[in-house]
């Protein structure tokens, strides 16, 4: 009894909070939700399909249960994963805590399928840290790693407002937004503004590319429901977490991203580079969708004054 | 239900109605956790703007000396999703804040909690110290 009073009065206080969440963003419900009994959102429901009957992984993402998303080792499963940008949209459900305010328009977070299955999954700071042992880092990246996070990994380019690693995108609160065609695919992530595209019309990946960019060169195929995501042609100074996981320009990364039902999306991201890694390794990232809002804009230069704090002093 | 539950629920609807937000740079490579502060004073300025939203503000110190404070808070973006506006703070309003002391930088910080003077109205400021490692 003194349990359920407990959440009772929890339930009661989350829900006097959320107007406030709420209170400032335009009413634009997404279309085509599937709905409970209840006329909740149904976000186990079934995968939404594009008239050509691939898995439409077109939404606003959020990072999701087991999503990794704070900071030491999986205690990403609290604030950290609570559901960045979640007001007016599926509110987060942390796996081992008591289910947070309902925003408007919310529904629970849906339960990814075969959950502890697949490849362990990363943490915003430290993509190994469900890995036994973490990565597989040669003598190199080992020592420079050791660096990065002896200088409070200052010299993150998040923490500079250049644009982050790519797993760092992944495993960011801020929300990212899917926008499917079928031969392109556009991902636009909230944080740094990043923007990345999936050509998906035969082109191969380049393999003499002058200029490596900061997120590579993607182009990606259907294989069955699994949209298969291949990028190369990284810059040599990219951190793939905030510890400072290096990845260079002899670097791949694939994502087999895939939606298993309507409120989960699933990305397995597999890591190939000899100069960093002695062997290539697989992560997962789990995100959910968010209902009813949009990305927000984050121009990060505005007003940048936190580097000029920096300890030890950026050189 | 005892006293003590009901400060137990209303503390976890409180903490998990928050949204989580991050800085664009790691808590330590500025702040220092070992350095907790609670400051009260006057409102004179405020930064609507990212990577984060700042807000100045004039303490009378110990000897009696009005001394302007910076604090850093989360996005814009990450503060209007736990409940912030822009005009949430006004030139003025008497606020106390809770945050902790940058490493080297005088009188910086970074805000865990912004509260309201006239209102008592308690705000999150989307500090990273709860992600700092």
């Amino acid at each position: 009894m003194k349990a359920f009073l407990t959440i009772a009065v929890s339930v009661m206080l989350a829900v006097a909070i959320s107007p406030l969440l709420s209170a400032q963003w335009p009413d634009y419900p997404t279309a085509n939700v599937p709905l409970l009994p209840n006329g909740q959102p149904n976000m186990e429901g079934p995968t939404p399909r594009t008239p050509d009957g691939k898995p439409d992984l077109s939404g606003i993402w959020a990072l999701g249960r087991g999503g990794g998303g704070g900071g030491r080792g999986q205690r990403g499963q609290g604030r950290g994963d609570a559901g960045a940008g979640a007001a007016r949209g599926a509110p987060a459900t942390p796996a081992n805590t008591p289910a947070p305010a309902q925003a408007r328009g919310a529904a629970p977070a849906p339960t990814p399928p075969a959950a502890n299955a697949g490849p362990p999954v990363a943490s915003f700071f430290d993509l190994g840290s469900g890995i036994q042992g973490g990565l597989p880092y040669t003598p190199w990246a080992a020592e420079l790693r050791r660096q990065r996070m002896a200088d409070n990994m200052k010299d993150n380019p998040d923490a500079h407002c250049l644009p982050i690693g790519l797993t760092q995108l992944h495993l960011h609160p801020q929300p990212r937004k899917i926008i499917q065609t079928p031969k392109l695919i556009v991902m636009l992530y909230e944080a740094q503004g990043g923007v990345r595209q999936f050509f998906m019309d035969g082109r191969p990946l380049p393999n003499n590319d002058p200029q490596p960019w900061w997120y590579g060169y993607s182009i990606a195929h259907w294989e069955q429901d699994d949209l298969v995501v291949e990028t190369t042609g990284f810059r040599d100074d990219v951190w793939l977490d905030v510890n400072g996981s290096p990845l260079t320009t002899t670097g791949k990364m694939t994502e087999r991203m895939r939606r298993p039902n309507y409120g989960t999306l699933q990305t397995d991201i597999t890591i190939e580079d000899p100069k960093s890694y002695t062997k290539p390794f697989t992560v997962r990232v789990n995100h959910r969708l968010m209902l009813n809002t949009d990305l927000i804009e984050f121009i990060c230069q505005e007003n940048e004054k936190s580097s000029q704090f920096f300890e030890p002093a950026s050189k | 239900m005892k006293p003590r539950s009901i400060v137990l629920a209303t503390g976890l609807a409180i903490v998990f109605a928050t949204l989580p937000v991050l800085a664009h740079h790691a808590f330590n490579a500025e702040f220092d956790r070992q350095k907790p502060v609670t400051l009260t004073g006057k409102v004179t300025r405020v930064d609507w703007t990212n990577p984060h939203a700042r807000i100045y503000f004039d303490v009378k110190n110990d000897k009696g000396e009005v001394v302007n404070w910076d604090f850093e808070m989360g996005s814009p973006n990450g503060l209007m999703r736990n409940g912030w506006r822009r005009d949430s703070l006004k030139v003025g309003d008497e606020i106390t804040v809770t945050g902790w002391l940058a490493k080297h930088a005088t009188n910086v910080g970074n805000a865990g909690t912004v509260t309201m003077k006239a209102t008592g109205k308690r705000l999150f400021a989307a500090s990273s110290e709860g992600d700092a490692q």
